[in-house]
This record gives C-alpha cells, structure tokens and sequence, in this order.
C-alpha cells in the first residue's frame, strides 16, 4: 500500500502552492523595502513601541523614507502615537493605501480599524478553543497586511513586535532572516533577564542581531536639567551584544505619544538626543553588511 | 492530508466541498480507478485550524467566499446602511480588488461612510482620491 510520501501533490487543494504563493505575493510587495528591523524585548511595558515611532521620527528627519508596521495586533498603540482618528481604508492602485503622519511616516496599526474600546476578535466556528488557533490566524493576517499594502519604497520598515519571549522569536522566524532585530530594555535585572531569554531564543535563528536599546535609563528632569536613576541597577545581567544607545525617560515624550504628537523639536532635550544617537547608530549598523 | 483508495492503491482525489453546515466542512474524494467516494467531514476545530491558515480548501481554483474575519467588530458592517450601498464605478471597483479581499468589506464600508459625509452620490477614482488627501494620506 503507498505511503503518504508515495503520493505527488497534497489532499487536492494545493495548500503548499497556496502558502508559496502568499510568501511570493508578500516578497513582491516588500520589494522596494531597503532594510527591514523588528524591535522587540520579550518584555513588556519597556517603550517597544514609544521607542519605534520615536526612532521612526528620527530617521524620517535624518531624510530616510520610514514606516512602521505595528504587529501587535492585540494591543496596537502605533495608530494613537501617530495621532490617527477614525479612518477608512482606502483601495490603491498598488493595495492598501499607507496612512501618513503629518511628516510622511507610514503607520500599518490595527489600531486604526479596531477601536480601542474593543479587543481584537476574529469571525469563528470554533469558539472557546481559541488557545489553538490564533496565533495562526494572526500570523496568517499579518501574512496579508504584509502582501496587501502598498509600501513602496521606503529605507527602513521598522516593526514594533508584540511582547513575550517565544513571540519574538516566532515573529523573527515570520519575517524571515531579512529582519534584523534591535531588543529593548529598562536597566532592571527582571527586564534583562526577560531580554536574556529573547536572546537566547533568538540565537537560534538566523536573524541578524543589532544589538540593545536601554530604555528609561534615568529620568530627564526638565526643571534641574539632570539625569537622576529611576531603577536600581546591579549590572548583573550582561546581555554579550552591542549597546547601541541608552533613552532617558521623558514624561513629555510621554505625553507626547498619548496625544499622536512629535516631542518639541528642541535640541538639547536629552531623550530626544538619545533616541537620534540610537537613530544613527542604527542607520550606521544597517548600512555594514 | 491525503487519502488513499486501500482497495486500488490509488490517491483519492478532491472532487467537491460543500458549503459550510454549523462550522463542518464536507470534503467529498473519489478514487479515480474505482469511483469509489467518501467524504471527510471536519468538526469546527478542525475547519477553524484551516481558515487560520489562510488557505482555501477545495479542488484547485476554486475560491468560496472570503469573509472580512473582524466584520462584527467594525461598525456599520454586520448592518446594511439605511440609505442602501452607495453605486461604485467600474474603475473604483478595480481599485477595490487590488486590496486583500479580508480588508474589502472594511474598505467598501469606510469609503461609502467618507462619501455619504461629503454628500456623495457615487464612488469613484476621484472619491478614493479624495478620501485619501482627505486623510493626509
């Protein structure tokens, strides 16, 4: 009697063609995508997302062609940080129509289709067993999301990844070896070890590694001008890959994000210099193959 | 998944999916050799665990229809407008397929809700041009 293997082709409905193919319609239209970096940690509540519209900002004013794709589909905050309101989705000739900042960052959030009085939910037969699939299903729409929009061409498609240490290294394996990763951090040993564990489940991938933003390392008072310590730090924890940068908390930036607005354009703000240094030192990495 | 005719040795092939009854798909195969037919009936899990995937069962080419997977979260879709669908034009509706067709729906419903705003009769090329300035897009 044959086997399974004896047997060319599947069931009859060409599932692997179709996969292929999705994967193909996904290549296509991240063409004109120069570098691609996924910004994660495993942890959350660090400025994943804070830190990737910020640097977003930074490389768009450095004259970078930027966007952003927020994958946290659960809890998109992208859409709110670019001061989106309601809007429709709008047919292009080449897909799905990029929203724009008022600087011409493009923002794909799912925060700007689901309200945020409302969780994310999807059509299903299978109710209750939802623990079995829909990290599938999530993948399968951010498959589309990725194939259906119009990207153009862009420098940077920066992708603000969801937290939890096995999602990271999940979504590395969705984008591919083509995603570099920055990880972020607050200068606690429960983050870095949080961090840690990404890094260790990253490792097994071929996705290269940028290196660690260190978040809120500090505070920027405005009144006295000085950095003063938000966390202990005990420097046990050594993640053994590049710093590229340490971002003071700002809670103008703060603000800033919770209104869908730019920090101040003023020069001396050290949270914004911090985050243009990170900017640069990203722009330089990715520039070294 | 596969399934083998035991009696001819033969690969059965996929002849008809019937349309979904309560979450249950109903794959019908034939033997090719014997004529010999069975169908595979799959619980919701199972149908549930396909659709995540993202891929259509059923012979090759055939499509059944994709459902906006969010559509009882956005208002103004599980509901028809009370002033009815607004009329597209052929060069709109071109446009409208080169979106996936998951975020259709969504699509069609935002642009009509702009176009009823801007006391808009019609959508066409101009509208999703519009909408788009409109927006700051």
């Amino acid at each position: 009697m044959k086997s399974y293997y004896d047997i060319a082709g599947d069931g009859g409905s060409n599932v692997e063609a179709q996969v292929v193919a999705k994967r193909g319609r996904i290549a296509a239209s991240l063409a004109g995508v120069r570098h691609m970096l996924a910004i994660g940690s495993g942890k959350g509540g660090v400025g994943k997302s804070t830190l990737t519209m910020q640097l977003a900002r930074a490389l768009r004013a450095s004259g970078a062609g930027v966007a952003i794709l927020d994958a946290d589909l659960n809890g998109p905050s992208q859409a709110r940080m670019a001061g989106f309101g309601r809007m429709p989705i709008i047919p292009g000739p080449d897909g799905i129509v990029m929203p724009r900042t008022p600087s011409g960052i493009g923002v794909v959030s799912m925060g700007v289709l689901v309200p945020e009085s409302e969780a994310l939910d999807f059509e299903t037969v299978a109710r209750g067993d939802t623990y079995l699939w829909r990290a599938t299903r999530e993948f399968s729409l951010l498959g589309d999301l990725l194939a259906g929009v119009a990207w153009g061409t862009l420098d940077f498609l920066l992708i603000d990844l969801p937290p939890g240490a096995e999602r990271t290294f999940q979504y590395a394996e969705f984008f591919g070896p083509a995603a570099a990763i920055v990880l972020v951090t607050i200068p606690s040993d429960l983050s870095r070890g949080v961090v840690a564990r990404s890094l260790a489940a990253l490792r097994k991938t071929p996705n290269r590694i940028l290196g660690y933003v260190d978040n809120m390392k500090g505070y920027a008072c405005s009144g006295c001008h000085t950095i003063r310590p938000l966390f202990a730090e005990s420097g046990a924890i050594d993640l053994g890959i590049p710093c590229l940068g340490s971002v003071p908390f700002d809670p103008d930036l703060a603000a800033a994000c919770d209104r869908g607005e730019a920090l101040p354009d003023d020069p001396s703000n050290p949270t914004r210099r911090a985050i243009r240094e990170v900017a640069l030192e990203i722009h330089r990495c990715m520039e070294v193959t | 998944m596969k399934f083998l005719c035991v009696l001819c040795d033969q690969p059965m092939k996929l002849v008809q999916v019937a349309p979904p009854d309560r979450g249950s798909l109903s794959v019908v195969y034939e033997c090719p050799e014997c004529a010999h037919r069975i169908a595979m009936l799959t619980n919701p899990l199972e149908t549930q665990m396909m659709t995540s995937l993202g891929v259509e069962i059923g012979p090759s080419g055939e499509k059944t229809e994709s459902k906006c997977p969010f559509s009882g979260m956005i208002q103004g879709m599980s509901a028809p407008s009370a002033d009815g669908d607004l009329p597209w034009t052929a060069k709109a509706l071109e446009r409208l397929a080169n979106v996936p067709e998951f975020v259709r729906p969504m699509a069609r419903v935002g642009i009509e809700r702009y176009a009823r705003e801007q006391g808009l009769r019609e959508v066409d090329v101009q509208v999703l041009e519009q909408a788009k300035s409109f927006f700051g897009m």
